[in-house]
């Protein structure tokens, strides 16, 4: 059986991410994920500080490698110079290297981040591209990016931009330089990345019994991803000291 | 207000990096082209025009992607290449220094340097990688900047071409200014920042050298709740609505004219949550009660010069800065927020907040 | 060389200076202290009362006044040692402000600084009212007034373990020993001045190590009511009703909580003193990795420095409370003694 925690020492992130930790709490006390979701990142570290191989695969298994928001709030201050987020980092790349991600809610959406960023990066050269924004997928971007998507030519020439031009804001990136990038990819293990987590996903959709495309974002198991919320993520407040402590939500 | 300001004064004199003063490479943001590409324009044509400096742009360089990697589906030797790639960009064009306008990007360029620095078998690694990828090689720049950084190495210059400042006009007070600096600007590496991670300068400098004041207040720090996959992938967004509306409620008391920020991200979700919020609840914030603009650092710069609010992309916030323009004495015509490119008016969004 | 004639110069006028010089002039020795301050005292002047049991501080200030009253004494205030240097078959020593003078042996008891809070700029010490140290705290007990700074009565105060101690971020990895006892010690003391005020320690550890110091612990939850988090706090900042806000984990319920306080006590630790670290430069004293005076044997040889006549007492070798000080200045003497007869 491998061992996690050698695997884990090999990302650098996560050799400069823990030294060794003091449950001191700081990193909690500061974490907007801890706030808002059942997480707390000092109870992460200490897991992983175990080294012990069930335990780290159960956390790469788990919803609660998935809560951060990757902030980096907790680096600023931890007095043993650990950061939780790092450890994160490395802690998810393992789970999708694996293919632990897909055995929770929150790690399946991987699949739905490398189909529209992930895929963005090599089909456009950038991570997000305006024309993809679509305001029925996303109503709390409001009147004014709806307007501007509607009329993007017209905003964009005023602002001093071209959609798909040759040059300044939204340019095109021309085939060669996408080519560089494809390259550098599948030079730097990249594209291994992307196929892990498509190949994973695929599975998973089938054992789940929904419909899975090769291609784009029209199909049961992406809408699967991107939406489910099986409401047991968020933290409860129950303020056992209401005289003395703020909700902490 | 319950302040003494020569203990933040301390800290900023010890927070001081050096930002060169001309030739710069720049390096463009996909959140910032997207949503706010007048910003990028403005910053340009500030540098260029206003300015006279030499900001070189390489039509061939890509996103760094740095969403991907927060996101967790580019790893980091990817990531390195990518961003080596530009350095490649810049060492043909003659460059040393680097002027990024994503504040994600500027972290990483910040995380790459200090693992080359600390781990040089990782730069080597990257050179192997980007040649045989690419057949590129490579120099370490001299110096990374943020954009924001370079605006404020350079805001006394532009107080002193002002045509308005962060006043009100009309009582004659400086406007109430709450400034937010993006996650990874100084968090991971103080030192990288202006003032460090506890007290930023870079934008309270600029605001106080145009007139403004600044607002602390206790949720300062905090996220604006981007969270990468927290804001990307749609079942996660309530994360990010519930940082933004943390800040909301924490800065509300000080009735604030206006927020500046410096990530572009930072901008778009205050923004946007403003109005989720006044949907879903009929709840507005700010000094009138009826939201609170946020406005990048660009933005509000070319405000200060005189620049046309439509013509650098104000009209496509959702909270409409009119109330903001007021106060500041800046006369534009609402009738020509939304004008196609042969000057005719089209349909003006519902909704927007001071619409 | 007769051994009562020698003259022994101690460098630091504070505790343990002042125990090392009063011991030798009472053995016969001429002593000279040279004390940077006005008077000799050091840290032990600002305090009001001493753990565990809180006797005042003014009995044990009056003990060592007495100890060095002894015409075998000559005190040199407003002075610090800049260098030791052998010379002939003693020592040569340099003074601020320009003199030299000449002694058979040194003690180096130039104690400790306190941390400077202003360096953990997260707690925003300097910056905003009400942020203090526990060194500023023990000074409102001195005057006998606990009260905000706009004079109000405050109704909830924290203190803060661990500032500048235990915390890489400062470049301090080191425990201070004896911020621990010095939070309960407060703690107490705050909660019998003002019975309205409600307190909280947030502490990572609770280093208890002394005699009676587990013992005030449990009194200070069993009979004073005090609050116990444990939790290093994150952050501090103000809101307008000018309270303090604090963002801390409680690990124990393993939630992160957010506070309101009046008043927030830094427990500041225990620093090598900025004098006794330009003496260690100048005259080649080597230092430990936590920058305090390395000794040539932690367990046996935990006054000596390696260098001929050169001997180290109190707190300039590592945290130590006032009891440790005074036990380390006496071996300071006697291997001061026994390397003055060996000669």
């Amino acid at each position: 059986m491998e061992d996690l925690y050698s695997r884990l020492m090999q990302d650098i992130r996560f050799e400069e991410g823990l030294k060794a930790c003091m449950n001191c709490g700081i990193c909690t006390g500061i974490c907007p994920a801890a706030e808002y979701y059942q997480y707390d990142p000092r109870r992460v570290v200490d897991l992983v500080q175990t080294r012990n191989n069930d335990v780290i695969r159960e956390l790469l298994k788990s919803e609660t490698i998935w809560y951060c928001g990757q902030c980096m709030s907790c680096k600023t201050r931890c007095p043993r110079g650990n950061t939780p987020g790092m450890v994160i980092m490395a802690l998810r790349k393992l789970s999708q290297e694996l293919g632990y991600f897909t055995a929770s809610e929150k790690g399946r959406q991987q699949f739905a981040i490398k189909r529209t960023v992930g895929d963005n990066v090599l089909k456009h050269g950038y991570c997000v591209v305006s024309y993809d924004v679509d305001p029925a997928a996303h109503p709390e971007q409001g009147p004014a990016w709806e307007h501007y998507y509607n009329h993007m030519d017209d905003s964009l020439a005023r602002l001093g931009g071209e959609l798909n031009g040759k040059e300044g804001p939204t340019r095109l990136i021309p085939d060669d330089v996408l080519n560089e990038l494809k390259s550098i990819f599948k030079v730097t293990g990249g594209q291994d990345l992307y196929d892990a987590i498509e190949d994973a996903s695929e599975k998973k959709a089938e054992e789940m019994g929904m419909e899975f495309k090769k291609e784009g974002r029209d199909f049961e198991y992406f809408r699967h991803v991107v939406s489910a919320d099986n409401g047991s993520h968020q933290s409860e407040p129950e303020d056992v000291r209401k005289d003395v402590y703020e909700t902490r939500r | 207000m319950y302040m003494k300001p020569e203990g933040k004064k301390r800290i900023w004199a010890e927070y001081q990096k050096e930002i060169p003063d001309d030739h710069f490479f720049y390096v463009r943001s996909c959140i910032r082209q997207t949503f706010f590409a007048g910003s990028e324009q403005c910053f340009l044509k500030i540098l260029r025009d206003d300015l006279g400096k030499d900001v070189f742009e390489d039509p061939r360089h890509t996103t760094c992607t740095g969403i991907g990697y927060h996101g967790d589906v580019v790893p980091f030797e990817t990531i390195q290449a990518v961003v080596a790639r530009h350095f490649s960009l810049a060492t043909e064009a003659g460059y040393k220094h680097i002027a990024i306008s994503c504040v994600t990007s500027f972290g990483i360029y910040t995380e790459i340097l200090e693992t080359w620095k600390h781990f040089p078998e990782t730069l080597e690694r990257t050179r192997e990688d980007l040649y045989k990828a690419t057949g590129r090689t490579f120099d370490v720049p001299e110096t990374i900047s943020h954009t924001s950084d370079i605006i404020y190495k350079f805001r006394d210059q532009i107080a002193r071409k002002a045509k308005y400042n962060l006043v009100d006009i009309n009582t004659g007070k400086p406007l109430k200014v709450v400034e937010h600096i993006g996650c990874h600007y100084s968090k991971m590496f103080p030192k990288s920042g202006i003032g460090g991670a506890e007290f930023p300068h870079v934008l309270v400098g600029m605001v106080e050298a145009w007139g403004g004041d600044i607002i602390d207040y206790p949720e300062r720090r905090h996220c604006c709740g981007f969270g990468f996959r927290q804001y990307l992938v749609q079942a996660n967004r309530g994360y990010s609505l519930f940082a933004s509306r943390k800040k909301f409620e924490s800065m509300e008391p000080y009735r604030p004219d206006l927020i500046i920020a410096n990530c572009p991200g930072c901008t778009m979700f205050m923004d946007r949550w403003q109005y989720t919020i006044k949907e879903m609840d009929g709840i507005s914030y700010g000094a009138d009660g009826k939201g609170i603009p946020v406005l990048t650092y660009e933005e509000v710069a070319g405000l200060v010069l005189g620049y046309n609010p439509w013509e650098i992309g104000l009209q496509y916030h959702n909270v409409q800065s009119m109330p903001l323009l007021r106060k500041m004495g800046i006369k534009a015509d609402p009738s020509e927020r939304f004008l196609a490119r042969d000057g005719s008016r089209l349909p003006e969004p519902a909704n927007l907040i001071n619409g | 060389m007769k051994t009562n004639t020698a003259h022994i110069i101690v460098a630091g006028g504070g505790v343990a200076g002042m125990e090392a010089a009063g011991t030798l002039a009472g053995m016969g020795y001429r002593v000279t202290i040279v004390e940077k301050g006005d008077e000799p005292g050091g840290h032990l002047l600002k305090w009001h009362a001493l753990f565990p049991d809180r006797r005042p501080a003014e009995e044990v200030k009056d003990y060592l006044r007495k100890h060095i009253e002894n015409r075998n004494i000559n005190i040199i205030t407003g002075t610090t040692v800049e260098k030791i240097r052998h010379h002939g078959g003693g020592v040569l020593v340099n003074l601020s402000g320009g003199t030299e003078e000449k002694a058979d042996a040194v003690i180096v008891a130039t104690g400790f600084d306190l941390f400077d809070a202003r360096r953990k700029e997260e707690y925003g010490y300097g910056i905003y009212d009400n942020v203090i140290t526990s060194a500023e705290l023990e000074g409102m007990f001195n005057r006998g007034r606990v009260v905000k700074a706009d004079g109000t009565v405050p109704a909830r105060i924290g203190l803060i373990h661990c500032v500048g101690s235990r915390d890489e971020k400062v470049s301090n990895n080191h425990c201070s020993k004896v911020c621990c006892v010095t939070a309960v010690k407060q703690a107490i003391e705050i909660r019998k001045m003002i019975p309205s005020c409600e307190v909280f320690c947030f502490y990572m550890d609770m280093r208890m190590y002394g005699p009676y110091y587990e013992e005030l612990y449990r009194e200070s939850q069993e009979f004073h009511n005090v609050n116990f988090i444990r939790g290093k706090v994150s952050e501090a900042s103000v809101n307008i009703n000018n309270r303090l806000v604090i963002k801390v984990e409680d690990t124990l319920a393993g939630r992160p909580l957010k506070m309101e306080l009046d008043i927030m006590v830094l427990m500041v630790g225990m620093e090598m003193a900025g004098a006794g670290m330009k003496l260690a430069e100048a005259s080649g004293m080597k230092r430990g990795i936590n920058r305090f005076l390395e000794t040539t044997d932690h367990h046996y040889g935990n006054n000596l420095s390696g260098i001929k006549g050169v001997f180290y007492a109190g707190t300039c070798t590592a945290p130590m409370n006032i009891t440790d000080t005074i036990s380390h200045a006496r071996a300071a003497v006697a291997e001061t003694v026994r390397y003055l007869n060996g000669r």
